[in-house]
């Protein structure tokens, strides 16, 4: 008899066990995908040229003068959404000496012959879209003003364009 | 003492079934974690609650069971000639639903181990979410990477 209730607790004891290796563990591996589309790249195609100018005569380059308006070409991903951010400069320099600029016009267009080209004024934060191609252009004419006093030299200034997604 | 005899093997006959009858525990991953179009520089949030993108899995075992969830996340997805992208996972980017519903979830985080409790039918779904941050100059092209949920029933 009391090897049978010893039996007894032993099988208990085996039975718990088994319930208690039921405690089971399993796991499940899913995937993360993502699709980077193509990175924005800017290029400065040209340099926006005033030319020779001469003390006390406004100079404006317009922004369709497919030859002296500055350029940036843009490539990204197709039909995506950009926006144009600009640093515009209120004076040239030569030395020491200064010349303002002012009355910055922007154009934008799918090709680089401005056809269907959509103007804008060039600020802080210009809305546009990359092409079909993935490609963007831009034109940047404006205003140089020298004095009647106006220092003889060679005056340069920069104007950077970001682009963002 | 013959009784007592036929009554332990009775017994362990018994236990045999009876645990035969206990539901097993599963895991399955039921959808990919898909942050679809990224652009570089721009952060791509999945929410956990995103029936379309968030990824799934779906847990069957024993009824009213507690388990502990636990994650294995990468911190980055790999893409073109090893390129990384970095993963983040906030601290409420899973989440737990019993009724398998993705709109009644539980929120945890899915880098600390989460107790859940399996539904009166067995059954429960996991959702997960998270932050793709792709760099400024991120190489374009197919990023992939695995999250891996482990479940261990508690006693």
């Amino acid at each position: 008899m009391r090897t049978v209730s010893r039996l007894t607790l032993v099988v208990a004891a085996l039975v718990l066990t088994g319930t208690a290796l039921q405690a089971q563990t399993n796991n499940a591996s899913i995937t993360a995908t993502a699709s980077v589309q193509t990175p924005i790249n800017v290029v400065g195609f040209q340099q926006l040229n005033f030319g020779n100018v001469f003390p006390g005569v406004n100079k404006t380059v317009a922004v369709a003068d497919l030859t002296n308006a500055g350029r940036f070409d843009v490539t990204g991903q197709a039909s995506a959404p950009v926006t144009l951010s600009f640093t515009l400069p209120a004076t040239l320099s030569s030395g020491p000496n200064t010349m303002p600029i002012d009355s910055y016009a922007g154009v934008r267009a799918d090709n680089s012959s401005q056809t269907s080209g959509i103007g804008f004024v060039p600020g802080g934060s210009n809305p546009a879209t990359l092409s079909a191609a993935g490609q963007l252009f831009i034109w940047i004419g404006a205003r140089v003003t020298p004095a009647t006093n106006q220092a003889q030299g060679t005056y340069t200034g920069s104007i950077t364009m970001t682009v963002v997604y | 003492m013959k009784r007592e005899l036929w009554i332990v093997i009775g017994a362990l006959l018994l236990a045999v079934p009876l645990q035969a009858q206990a539901k097993p525990l599963t895991v399955t991953g039921v959808r990919g974690l898909m942050f679809g179009a990224v652009l570089p520089g721009v952060p791509r949030v999945v929410s956990r609650t995103d029936p379309a993108n968030s990824g799934q899995y779906d847990i069957r075992g024993p009824s009213r069971n507690q388990m502990v969830l636990a994650f294995v996340l990468p911190v980055a997805m790999t893409g073109p000639a090893g390129a990384l992208m970095p993963l983040s996972f906030g601290a409420s980017d899973a989440g737990y639903s019993q009724s398998q519903a993705i709109g009644s979830q539980v929120g945890f985080d899915p880098k600390q181990p989460f107790t859940a409790t399996l539904s009166n039918n067995g059954r429960g779904s996991v959702f997960v979410g998270a932050t793709a941050n792709p760099a400024t100059n991120q190489r374009a092209g197919a990023y992939t990477a695995t999250l891996t949920l482990t479940v261990t029933l508690l006693p």
